[in-house]
């Protein structure tokens, strides 16, 4: 693939009250040319006003989420080569924007927050001072290992047809921390974790779209910790 | 966000859950309206003469005699199969049944969560629908004895 890629990017700014608009670029296309790669030559050679964000370029940190052609994806994550001559960029959906391609995390982190991502002692004096270490089997580390990739890039939550439809509802990623403790053997929260979200906006609100484990760029399969986490609250 | 294009067929599941549980649900509204009709609409709680609830009757059948009302009837029979079925479904995927068991991630390995068996179930609803709207299309309008 040679030649120009055509970015269409959304461009919007809240606080300057203009409407939202669709804005086309051409950039020069190179071998291994990711979507983060493309937008950041638009601010540095095209038009400096383009709102992005991003970090680590290796899909680590998590900050770089956008839509890209309709699916919630890291702009860092995604070659262009693999979406063909014309891309669509937008602000990853259920986040409020902020400007451009930027998007408010801090409902999405008030969410994470609120399932407690902490382990949780009973001898508090013993993790605060600890004398040993708290050692595990490969069985125990198999149950949680796979949950604890999340990068909180929030593209699960932007993907939930349900956090679209119910705002209070926690969204994927901080169920799937929930669970990731709650079957953690060193973890002693038990029924205090799962009563968080025990409720009418909690849990009982996931119907299994599946989108979050779709989207997912470290395959940590959100939508599995919620039902594993959904069948623990009925067994009790 | 409500036409998935660009999502696995989990989340078609979803949507077309959704929207077949809304249709069925003001159907069953209709259907107890259209039958309550039949037997003389809210004057049976009079105990109407015998001459008015047949005149009654006659109208109903009359009116319901039409094949828009019979194609609507065979799209419910798609619908409530659909959804009977992909309920069962995810009621074994709420129980934590027919999923794959959490591990170590594997570089392009499918979610765990989107099992063969699940999938296998959700394309059986989709089959069995088919049939069973075609066993109404025959039932109605008798497409298969002419």
């Amino acid at each position: 693939m040679e030649g120009k890629v055509v970015f269409t990017v959304f461009r919007h700014d809240p606080s300057a009250g203009a409407r939202p608009r669709y804005v086309s670029y051409e950039v020069p296309y190179r071998s291994g040319m990711t979507v983060l790669d493309g937008l950041l030559y638009i601010k540095e050679r095209i038009d400096h006003t383009l709102a992005i964000r991003y970090s680590c370029r290796m899909g680590i940190c998590g900050s770089c989420g956008v839509k890209v052609n309709g699916l919630p994806r890291l702009a860092c994550f995604t070659q262009v080569s693999e979406l063909g001559r014309s891309i669509k960029v937008e602000p990853l959906p259920n986040h409020p924007l902020v400007r451009d391609l930027v998007t408010d995390f801090s409902t999405f982190f008030a969410k994470h927050k609120s399932v407690k991502p902490w382990l949780i002692r009973k001898d508090v004096e013993e993790q605060e001072n600890p004398t040993g270490q708290y050692l595990q089997s490969d069985a125990e580390l198999e149950r949680y290992i796979q949950f604890s990739y999340c990068i909180s890039c929030g593209l699960c939550y932007s993907a939930c047809p349900v956090v679209t439809a119910l705002p209070e509802f926690p969204g994927p990623q901080a169920l799937a921390w929930l669970y990731r403790f709650y079957v953690d053997s060193r973890d002693h929260g038990g029924r205090e974790r799962l009563e968080i979200l025990d409720r009418a906006t909690g849990i009982w609100r996931c119907h299994f779209a599946g989108s979050c484990s779709q989207v997912c760029p470290k395959g940590v399969d959100p939508a599995l910790a919620i039902q594993l986490l959904r069948r623990a609250l009925i067994r009790g | 966000m409500l036409v998935p294009v660009r999502y696995s067929v989990e989340r078609w599941s979803y949507t077309l859950q959704r929207v077949t549980g809304v249709v069925v649900t003001l159907y069953f509204v209709l259907h107890v309206i259209e039958t309550g009709n039949f037997v003389g609409g809210p004057t049976v709680w009079y105990v109407p003469s015998y001459e008015f609830a047949k005149a009654y009757y006659e109208e109903v059948k009359e009116f319901l005699h039409n094949p828009i009302f019979d194609v609507g009837l065979v799209v419910i029979g798609w619908m409530v199969a659909f959804h009977a079925i992909n309920g069962i479904r995810l009621t074994l995927a709420h129980f934590g049944i027919t999923l794959g068991r959490p591990s170590r991630v594997e570089p392009e390995s499918p979610p765990k969560s989107f099992s063969t068996l699940q999938r296998a179930i959700f394309w059986s609803s989709i089959a069995l629908a088919v049939f069973a709207a075609v066993y109404s299309l025959n039932a109605l309008m008798g497409v298969f004895a002419r």
